[in-house]
Protein backbone atom coordinates (compact mmCIF):
# COMPACT_ATOMS: atom_id res chain seq x y z
CA UNK A 1 0.00 0.00 0.00
CA UNK A 2 1.41 3.38 -1.03
CA UNK A 3 1.16 6.05 1.65
CA UNK A 4 0.13 9.51 0.70
CA UNK A 5 3.51 11.14 0.00
CA UNK A 6 2.14 14.61 0.49
CA UNK A 7 1.67 14.24 4.23
CA UNK A 8 5.33 13.33 4.75
CA UNK A 9 6.33 16.33 2.72
CA UNK A 10 4.11 18.61 4.76
CA UNK A 11 5.68 17.25 7.91
CA UNK A 12 9.13 17.98 6.56
CA UNK A 13 8.14 21.55 5.73
CA UNK A 14 6.94 22.06 9.31
CA UNK A 15 10.16 20.56 10.62
CA UNK A 16 12.27 22.92 8.54
CA UNK A 17 10.18 25.90 9.52
CA UNK A 18 10.59 25.06 13.18
CA UNK A 19 14.34 24.79 12.97
CA UNK A 20 14.93 27.86 10.79
CA UNK A 21 15.32 30.18 13.75
CA UNK A 22 18.13 28.07 15.19
CA UNK A 23 19.71 27.65 11.74
CA UNK A 24 19.85 31.42 11.26
CA UNK A 25 21.23 32.11 14.73
CA UNK A 26 23.84 29.39 14.19
CA UNK A 27 24.93 30.83 10.85
CA UNK A 28 25.72 34.12 12.62
CA UNK A 29 27.78 32.42 15.32
CA UNK A 30 31.12 33.26 13.75
CA UNK A 31 30.46 36.82 12.75
CA UNK A 32 28.24 39.29 10.99
CA UNK A 33 26.57 38.48 7.68
CA UNK A 34 24.01 40.23 5.51
CA UNK A 35 20.74 38.61 4.48
CA UNK A 36 21.84 37.05 1.22
CA UNK A 37 25.04 35.74 2.83
CA UNK A 38 22.97 34.02 5.51
CA UNK A 39 20.83 32.39 2.82
CA UNK A 40 23.90 31.24 0.88
CA UNK A 41 25.57 30.00 4.04
CA UNK A 42 22.52 27.89 4.87
CA UNK A 43 22.48 26.51 1.33
CA UNK A 44 26.15 25.55 1.21
CA UNK A 45 26.73 24.25 4.73
CA UNK A 46 23.46 22.41 5.06
CA UNK A 47 20.76 21.34 2.67
CA UNK A 48 18.43 23.84 4.25
CA UNK A 49 17.16 25.75 1.29
CA UNK A 50 15.35 28.70 2.69
CA UNK A 51 12.71 30.59 0.83
CA UNK A 52 13.84 34.19 0.74
CA UNK A 53 10.39 35.52 1.51
CA UNK A 54 10.48 33.59 4.78
CA UNK A 55 13.98 34.46 5.96
CA UNK A 56 13.76 38.26 5.86
CA UNK A 57 10.60 38.58 7.98
CA UNK A 58 12.09 36.11 10.46
CA UNK A 59 15.31 38.13 10.64
CA UNK A 60 13.20 41.20 11.35
CA UNK A 61 11.56 39.46 14.29
CA UNK A 62 14.89 38.26 15.67
CA UNK A 63 16.06 41.87 15.58
CA UNK A 64 12.92 43.13 17.30
CA UNK A 65 13.41 40.51 20.01
CA UNK A 66 16.96 41.75 20.57
CA UNK A 67 18.59 38.47 19.54
CA UNK A 68 20.44 40.10 16.64
CA UNK A 69 21.71 43.61 15.98
CA UNK A 70 21.74 45.19 12.56
CA UNK A 71 23.92 47.80 10.91
CA UNK A 72 24.02 49.25 7.44
CA UNK A 73 27.43 49.00 5.84
CA UNK A 74 28.50 50.63 2.58
CA UNK A 75 29.78 48.22 -0.05
CA UNK A 76 31.58 48.29 -3.39
CA UNK A 77 28.40 47.27 -5.14
CA UNK A 78 27.06 50.81 -4.85
CA UNK A 79 24.35 50.16 -2.28
CA UNK A 80 24.66 49.62 1.47
CA UNK A 81 23.89 46.20 2.96
CA UNK A 82 22.16 45.38 6.20
CA UNK A 83 24.41 43.19 8.35
CA UNK A 84 23.19 41.02 11.19
CA UNK A 85 25.19 40.06 14.24
CA UNK A 86 24.27 38.08 17.34
CA UNK A 87 23.75 40.04 20.54
CA UNK A 88 24.71 38.60 23.92
CA UNK A 89 21.09 37.50 24.33
CA UNK A 90 21.21 35.97 20.85
CA UNK A 91 24.31 33.96 21.69
CA UNK A 92 22.67 32.70 24.87
CA UNK A 93 19.51 31.78 22.97
CA UNK A 94 21.47 29.95 20.27
CA UNK A 95 23.33 27.97 22.92
CA UNK A 96 20.11 27.03 24.72
CA UNK A 97 18.42 26.04 21.48
CA UNK A 98 21.35 23.93 20.38
CA UNK A 99 21.35 21.96 23.65
CA UNK A 100 17.62 21.42 23.35
CA UNK A 101 18.19 20.26 19.77
CA UNK A 102 20.92 17.84 20.84
CA UNK A 103 18.81 16.36 23.60
CA UNK A 104 15.77 16.07 21.37
CA UNK A 105 17.57 14.45 18.45
CA UNK A 106 19.39 12.02 20.77
CA UNK A 107 16.14 10.78 22.29
CA UNK A 108 14.48 10.68 18.88
CA UNK A 109 17.33 8.60 17.44
CA UNK A 110 17.04 6.31 20.42
CA UNK A 111 13.37 5.83 19.67
CA UNK A 112 14.01 5.22 15.99
CA UNK A 113 16.72 2.64 16.53
CA UNK A 114 14.54 -0.45 15.93
CA UNK A 115 13.46 1.03 12.60
CA UNK A 116 17.06 1.74 11.66
CA UNK A 117 18.00 -1.89 12.37
CA UNK A 118 15.24 -3.02 10.06
CA UNK A 119 16.33 -0.61 7.37
CA UNK A 120 19.95 -1.82 7.46
CA UNK A 121 18.75 -5.44 7.41
CA UNK A 122 16.70 -4.71 4.29
CA UNK A 123 19.53 -2.97 2.48
CA UNK A 124 21.87 -5.79 3.61
CA UNK A 125 19.61 -8.37 2.02
CA UNK A 126 19.25 -6.44 -1.18
CA UNK A 127 22.95 -5.82 -1.65
CA UNK A 128 24.36 -9.29 -2.43
CA UNK B 1 26.42 47.55 -13.24
CA UNK B 2 22.83 48.64 -13.13
CA UNK B 3 19.51 47.27 -14.14
CA UNK B 4 17.92 48.06 -17.44
CA UNK B 5 15.32 50.79 -17.36
CA UNK B 6 12.54 48.26 -17.71
CA UNK B 7 13.81 46.03 -14.88
CA UNK B 8 14.32 49.08 -12.73
CA UNK B 9 10.67 49.95 -13.26
CA UNK B 10 9.57 46.44 -12.26
CA UNK B 11 11.68 46.55 -9.10
CA UNK B 12 10.43 50.01 -8.17
CA UNK B 13 6.83 48.90 -8.63
CA UNK B 14 7.46 45.84 -6.44
CA UNK B 15 9.05 47.92 -3.68
CA UNK B 16 6.28 50.53 -3.83
CA UNK B 17 3.65 47.79 -3.49
CA UNK B 18 5.57 46.26 -0.56
CA UNK B 19 5.79 49.64 1.16
CA UNK B 20 2.07 50.15 0.77
CA UNK B 21 1.27 46.73 2.20
CA UNK B 22 3.55 47.29 5.19
CA UNK B 23 1.81 50.50 6.26
CA UNK B 24 0.66 48.97 9.56
CA UNK B 25 4.24 48.77 10.81
CA UNK B 26 6.31 51.63 12.17
CA UNK B 27 7.71 54.02 9.56
CA UNK B 28 11.35 53.43 10.47
CA UNK B 29 10.80 49.67 10.21
CA UNK B 30 9.17 50.03 6.82
CA UNK B 31 12.07 52.10 5.44
CA UNK B 32 14.54 49.57 6.78
CA UNK B 33 12.67 46.60 5.33
CA UNK B 34 12.19 48.16 1.90
CA UNK B 35 15.87 49.20 1.72
CA UNK B 36 16.97 45.70 2.69
CA UNK B 37 14.75 44.00 0.11
CA UNK B 38 16.00 46.47 -2.50
CA UNK B 39 19.63 45.63 -1.64
CA UNK B 40 18.76 41.93 -1.85
CA UNK B 41 17.26 42.32 -5.32
CA UNK B 42 20.24 44.34 -6.55
CA UNK B 43 22.72 41.80 -5.11
CA UNK B 44 20.98 38.94 -6.83
CA UNK B 45 20.54 40.59 -10.19
CA UNK B 46 23.36 43.06 -10.78
CA UNK B 47 26.29 42.30 -8.49
CA UNK B 48 29.49 40.53 -9.49
CA UNK B 49 28.28 37.12 -8.25
CA UNK B 50 24.84 37.78 -9.64
CA UNK B 51 23.14 36.11 -12.50
CA UNK B 52 19.55 35.80 -11.49
CA UNK B 53 16.87 37.53 -13.46
CA UNK B 54 14.71 40.18 -11.86
CA UNK B 55 11.59 38.09 -12.38
CA UNK B 56 13.00 34.97 -10.71
CA UNK B 57 14.33 37.02 -7.80
CA UNK B 58 10.97 38.66 -7.25
CA UNK B 59 9.25 35.29 -7.57
CA UNK B 60 11.49 33.85 -4.83
CA UNK B 61 10.53 36.71 -2.54
CA UNK B 62 6.85 36.15 -3.22
CA UNK B 63 4.21 38.68 -4.14
CA UNK B 64 4.43 41.98 -2.19
CA UNK B 65 1.18 41.11 -0.39
CA UNK B 66 2.53 37.72 0.70
CA UNK B 67 5.87 39.11 1.83
CA UNK B 68 4.18 41.90 3.78
CA UNK B 69 1.79 39.39 5.33
CA UNK B 70 4.80 37.39 6.58
CA UNK B 71 6.29 40.51 8.15
CA UNK B 72 2.98 41.19 9.87
CA UNK B 73 2.74 37.61 11.14
CA UNK B 74 6.25 37.84 12.55
CA UNK B 75 5.26 41.11 14.21
CA UNK B 76 2.37 39.34 15.94
CA UNK B 77 4.64 36.50 17.03
CA UNK B 78 7.08 39.02 18.40
CA UNK B 79 4.37 40.75 20.39
CA UNK B 80 3.23 37.47 21.89
CA UNK B 81 6.77 36.54 22.82
CA UNK B 82 7.57 39.90 24.32
CA UNK B 83 4.46 40.40 26.38
CA UNK B 84 5.56 37.62 28.73
CA UNK B 85 8.13 39.94 30.20
CA UNK B 86 6.65 42.27 32.86
CA UNK B 87 9.42 44.84 32.36
CA UNK B 88 8.54 45.15 28.68
CA UNK B 89 4.89 45.35 29.59
CA UNK B 90 5.34 48.30 31.92
CA UNK B 91 7.60 50.12 29.50
CA UNK B 92 5.15 49.73 26.66
CA UNK B 93 2.25 50.78 28.87
CA UNK B 94 4.05 53.98 29.76
CA UNK B 95 4.76 54.69 26.12
CA UNK B 96 1.22 53.77 25.16
CA UNK B 97 -0.14 56.18 27.77
CA UNK B 98 1.51 59.12 26.03
CA UNK B 99 -0.04 58.16 22.69
CA UNK B 100 -3.77 57.91 23.09
CA UNK B 101 -6.70 57.99 25.48
CA UNK B 102 -7.09 54.22 25.70
CA UNK B 103 -3.44 53.90 26.57
CA UNK B 104 -3.70 56.57 29.26
CA UNK B 105 -6.79 54.88 30.71
CA UNK B 106 -5.15 51.44 30.83
CA UNK B 107 -2.02 52.93 32.34
CA UNK B 108 -3.97 54.80 35.05
CA UNK B 109 -6.07 51.77 35.96
CA UNK B 110 -3.07 49.48 36.11
CA UNK B 111 -0.98 51.95 38.09
CA UNK B 112 -3.80 52.14 40.66
CA UNK B 113 -4.11 48.34 40.61
CA UNK B 114 -0.40 47.80 41.18
CA UNK B 115 -0.18 50.44 43.93
CA UNK B 116 -3.26 49.25 45.86
CA UNK B 117 -2.37 45.58 45.32
CA UNK B 118 1.23 46.17 46.35
CA UNK B 119 0.20 48.37 49.30
CA UNK B 120 -2.27 45.80 50.65
CA UNK B 121 0.33 43.04 50.34
CA UNK B 122 2.88 45.08 52.27
CA UNK B 123 0.30 45.93 54.96
CA UNK B 124 -0.60 42.25 55.28
CA UNK B 125 3.03 41.37 55.87
CA UNK B 126 3.50 44.24 58.32
CA UNK B 127 0.41 43.19 60.26
CA UNK B 128 2.00 39.78 60.61
CA UNK B 129 5.26 41.24 61.92
CA UNK B 130 3.92 43.96 64.13
CA UNK B 131 0.18 43.42 64.71
CA UNK B 132 -0.43 46.21 67.21
CA UNK B 133 0.92 49.14 65.29
CA UNK B 134 -0.33 48.17 61.85
CA UNK B 135 -3.81 48.74 60.58
CA UNK B 136 -5.93 50.55 58.13
CA UNK B 137 -7.19 53.65 59.87
CA UNK B 138 -9.94 55.89 58.68
CA UNK B 139 -11.20 59.24 59.84
CA UNK B 140 -14.63 60.20 58.62
CA UNK B 141 -16.28 63.40 59.70
CA UNK B 142 -17.92 66.38 58.08
CA UNK B 143 -14.58 67.99 57.37
CA UNK B 144 -12.19 65.17 56.69
CA UNK B 145 -12.38 61.89 54.96
CA UNK B 146 -9.06 60.18 55.11
CA UNK B 147 -7.45 56.79 55.16
CA UNK B 148 -4.07 56.07 56.68
CA UNK B 149 -2.08 52.90 56.93
CA UNK B 150 -0.39 52.52 60.23
CA UNK B 151 -0.02 54.38 63.43
CA UNK B 152 2.76 54.20 65.95
CA UNK B 153 0.84 54.84 69.12
CA UNK B 154 -2.70 55.53 70.18
CA UNK B 155 -4.91 56.63 67.30
CA UNK B 156 -6.25 60.17 67.51
CA UNK B 157 -9.89 60.62 68.57
CA UNK B 158 -12.32 60.07 65.73
CA UNK B 159 -9.96 57.75 63.90
CA UNK B 160 -11.10 54.14 63.66
CA UNK B 161 -9.31 51.03 62.75
CA UNK B 162 -11.21 49.64 59.81
CA UNK B 163 -10.26 46.03 59.30
CA UNK B 164 -8.60 44.73 62.43
CA UNK B 165 -7.38 41.18 61.94
CA UNK B 166 -9.16 41.07 58.60
CA UNK B 167 -6.20 43.00 57.30
CA UNK B 168 -4.23 39.76 57.28
CA UNK B 169 -6.31 37.80 54.75
CA UNK B 170 -7.23 40.93 52.82
CA UNK B 171 -3.61 42.01 52.58
CA UNK B 172 -2.04 38.64 51.95
CA UNK B 173 -4.65 37.24 49.56
CA UNK B 174 -6.47 40.18 48.01
CA UNK B 175 -3.28 42.22 47.56
CA UNK B 176 -1.39 39.67 45.42
CA UNK B 177 -4.62 38.76 43.61
CA UNK B 178 -5.21 42.38 42.68
CA UNK B 179 -1.60 42.64 41.52
CA UNK B 180 -1.93 39.50 39.40
CA UNK B 181 -5.22 40.50 37.83
CA UNK B 182 -3.89 43.94 37.02
CA UNK B 183 -1.08 42.20 35.17
CA UNK B 184 -3.60 40.03 33.31
CA UNK B 185 -5.66 43.11 32.52
CA UNK B 186 -2.59 44.75 31.00
CA UNK B 187 -1.87 41.75 28.80
CA UNK B 188 -5.47 41.57 27.72
CA UNK B 189 -5.76 45.25 26.86
CA UNK B 190 -2.46 45.24 25.00
CA UNK B 191 -3.61 42.32 22.87
CA UNK B 192 -7.02 43.84 22.35
CA UNK B 193 -6.31 47.50 21.73
CA UNK B 194 -2.66 47.83 20.87
CA UNK B 195 -2.00 48.56 17.22
CA UNK B 196 1.49 49.01 15.80
CA UNK B 197 0.09 51.94 13.89
CA UNK B 198 -0.31 53.83 17.12
CA UNK B 199 3.38 53.58 17.92
CA UNK B 200 4.50 56.79 16.38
Amino acid sequence: MQQNPESSEKWEVQLRKGSLELAILASLWEGRLYGLEILRHLETSSDLIVVEGTAYPLLNRLRALGLVDTEWVESDSGHPRKYYRLTAAGRRRAMEMSSIWARFSASMNNLLEPMDREKSKQTGEEKP
Amino acid sequence: MTLSAESQKTVDAYLAALRKQLRELMDEDVNDIVAEIRAHILDKTSGEAAGDSVSSTLAALGAPEELAARYRTEELLKRAQMSRSPAFLLRSLLRWATLCLVGLLVFTISLAGYLIGGGLSILGVLKLISPHTTGLYGEFSEHTWSLSFSSGGQPAPGVHELLGWWLLPVGLILGPLLFFYTFRFDLWSLRKFWRPRAWR
